[in-house]
């Protein structure tokens, strides 16, 4: 019994090749363009209040900004109503000192805070700035308005991608941990196309070992997505886990998957197993769409992209994010399918020493768990520098995870290879 | 149809004929809610009462669908398989569950009732939550009986059915407890009933997946 191990068309390397290009591409983007000017925060140093109103010491936190050159103009804003500040200082690029004087009756207890400038165009802060101390009147209103849209001046800009306010430059994350659900779905869905062909020839050998290599490495790429998932969301909402339906899906999709893993685990018999795991994998499949694309949308969330979170969808118009994110998503789900094949010549040689030993092979299980919230050090290590450190732990994550399945994958591969040839060697003498 | 009925009568009787199985049940749904009620202490707050009721239902339902019944005996269904196609047979073991189910979720309300209270339901409220647990019922049968099958062809028990079972009931779960909590908090039956007909949903759609994809457990290799 001679086995020739399967060769790579020239094609499928070409392809492979784009997809590490893609990744390279993807890296070499995530972490060079700059992101856009924006306030990080608006704090109230100092307050006065006296009879006609109150003066208002502020300073102003701005991330990418270059308040010392670009002349900046800060003003307050609630609808109609617009009021100057005075005395606007810039200690350094990104920090700004002014004063702002209110009378005693305002139109709203909170006002946006925007800041003009001329390379940095118009920033703001939702709700920035609360006017403690004075009384608000619906029927209040500031004098001066045209004066101060007048002449305001427009941004000028290199390539960059956008600020939002708290994601700041977690948006990068978009490139890194957001392919890794797109990839998992691919590969789940292959698995699932797999489990169809095995049923329908009653156990169909290859179908079941392509459905079971998709599922292995499609967990991989969900784990690192929770993983991930949970290093943004404690920076961005404050806890590694949060009841939200996406969340909940995510976590539902991954246990459901090692379910499978389980059952297949637990079946002697070569044909039974392909059989049941695949009805298992079809029934599963299907109450996951159920649970992952109609249920959320009753139900709202956190989420960016769902319950009217910003997220793609609003950045549709972004040309920065765009020419980053369609690659990456590409270039991941090449990977992905790459580590497929590899996965699938792991079972397939598996399955012919197998046979030829009569021996069997336990697959691990990779267990979850979500660690609590923990001391403040963290924070100030992550919240620096506009949350970059996040996206360079996603990227560790994402690279270790990967990089770990890459050296297990080839150990075993190599290992299995030559006890597969000593074994032909053993037979052919 | 008619084969459907027969093979759904003779799980009865075989049900009815061996009483501990039966009964076993039914007194692990009491002793349940006899232990929560001791854990309490007392009269809940609405939020544990509803949490409470949805476990006990939640794992009362996992008792039921995996218990082992004399038809699953190997020379049984040996037998049946040369006798009854597998549609029917799929369709009269969800139908027993689904009863068996349905019933035993009656009795969960029934003991929660007496032992911990109302909470926070009143007059058609009541219904409307009784109606909902009845309605879960009939999903967690319909999505378990095929999960419980599989497992029972595994040769596992009751834990590969918690295994493969639970993440795939969770939508059933979140729908149901929406409803408890909804009905807890005061909205009405009239504002609610979309709850209703998505475990309807629920449940007639795994009933269909599970009819479609059982017979490829049926065949014996």
């Amino acid at each position: 019994m001679s086995q020739s191990q399967e060769t790579t068309s020239p094609r499928a390397w070409a392809l492979r090749l784009v997809g590490l290009v893609l990744l390279g591409y993807t890296f070499f983007m995530t972490f060079t363009v700059p992101l856009g000017p924006g306030i990080e925060d608006v704090r109230v140093s100092r307050t006065e209040l006296t009879e006609d109103g109150g003066v208002y010491e502020v300073e102003i936190l701005g991330h990418g900004t270059h308040f010392t050159t670009s002349e900046p103009r800060v003003f307050l804003r609630r609808g109609d109503n617009l009021m100057s500040a005075t005395a606007v200082k810039a200690s350094n690029d990104e920090s700004l000192k002014c004063r702002i004087r209110l009378p005693k009756f305002v139109p709203a207890a909170s006002f946006d805070v925007f800041v003009n400038g001329k390379q940095d165009g118009t920033i703001s802060y939702a709700n920035g700035f609360f006017a403690t101390g004075l009384e608000a009147v619906a029927k209040a209103k500031f004098p001066d308005n045209e004066a101060i849209l007048a002449n305001l001046e427009a941004a000028d800009l290199d390539f960059h991608f956008p600020f939002q306010p708290n994601i700041m430059e977690s948006i990068r994350n978009l490139m890194l941990h957001v392919p890794m659900w797109f990839t998992m779905f691919l590969l789940m869905g292959i698995s699932f196309a797999q489990s169809i062909r095995t049923l329908r020839v009653g156990g169909d050998r290859d179908g079941d070992q392509r459905a079971v290599s998709a599922v292995k490495v499609g967990l991989w790429f969900g784990v690192l997505g929770l993983l991930t998932g949970t290093l943004w969301a404690r920076f961005t909402w404050g806890a590694w886990w949060v009841d939200d339906p996406q969340l909940n899906g995510a976590f539902v999709t991954v246990m459901v998957y090692a379910g499978y893993l389980v059952l297949r685990g637990s079946i002697q018999d070569a044909k039974l197993r392909s059989r049941l795991s695949a009805v298992y994998n079809l029934f599963g499949f299907c109450l996951l769409v159920v649970l992952l694309m109609v249920l959320p949308r009753f139900t709202e969330s956190l989420h960016p992209g769902k319950g009217g979170n910003p997220a793609f969808s609003s950045y549709d118009l972004d040309s920065a994010l765009r020419a980053a994110f369609y690659p990456a998503v590409l270039g991941w789900m090449i990977l992905g399918t790459w580590m497929y094949q590899l996965q699938l010549r792991i079972e397939q040689t598996r399955e012919r020493i197998a046979e030829a030993q009569l021996t069997r092979s336990n697959m691990p299980l990779a267990l979850l768990f979500v660690p609590q919230a923990s001391t403040s050090s963290l924070e100030t290590v992550f919240m620096a520098s506009g949350k970059m450190p996040v996206v360079v732990g996603v990227a560790a994550i994402i690279l270790a995870g990967l990089g770990l399945w890459w050296l297990r994958t080839s150990r075993t591969l190599k290992r299995l290879s030559e006890e597969e040839n000593t074994l032909n060697g053993t037979h052919n003498a | 149809m008619r084969e459907t009925w027969f093979l759904f009568r003779h799980f009865w009787k075989a049900d009815v004929r061996a009483q501990h199985s039966i009964a076993g049940l039914v007194l692990f749904a009491i002793a349940t809610v006899y232990a929560a009620y001791q854990v309490v202490q007392g009269r809940p707050e609405p939020e544990t009462w509803n949490a409470l009721a949805w476990i006990i239902l939640l794992f009362t339902a996992f008792n039921g669908v995996s218990r082992t019944l004399e038809e699953d005996r190997s020379e049984v269904l040996a037998y049946l398989r040369t006798a009854v196609q597998p549609l029917h047979f799929m369709l009269a073991r969800t139908l027993h569950n689904v009863v068996v189910l349905t019933g035993l979720s009656c009795l969960v309300v029934f003991f929660m009732g007496l032992l911990l209270g109302w909470a926070k339901l009143d007059g058609m409220r009541i219904a409307g939550f009784v109606g909902g647990m009845a309605l879960t019922a009939v999903a967690l049968g319909t999505t378990l009986t095929l999960l419980a099958l599989i497992a029972a062809r595994a040769g596992a028990g009751f834990g590969m059915t918690a295994v493969l079972g639970l993440p795939l009931v969770l939508p059933v779960v979140l729908v149901s407890t929406t409803l408890g909590s909804e009905l807890m908090s005061g909205v009405s039956l009239a504002d609610t009933w979309h709850n209703f007909a998505f475990l309807g949903a629920l449940a007639a759609g795994s009933g269909v997946f599970g009819a479609v994809l059982f017979p490829y457990l049926w065949r014996a290799s």
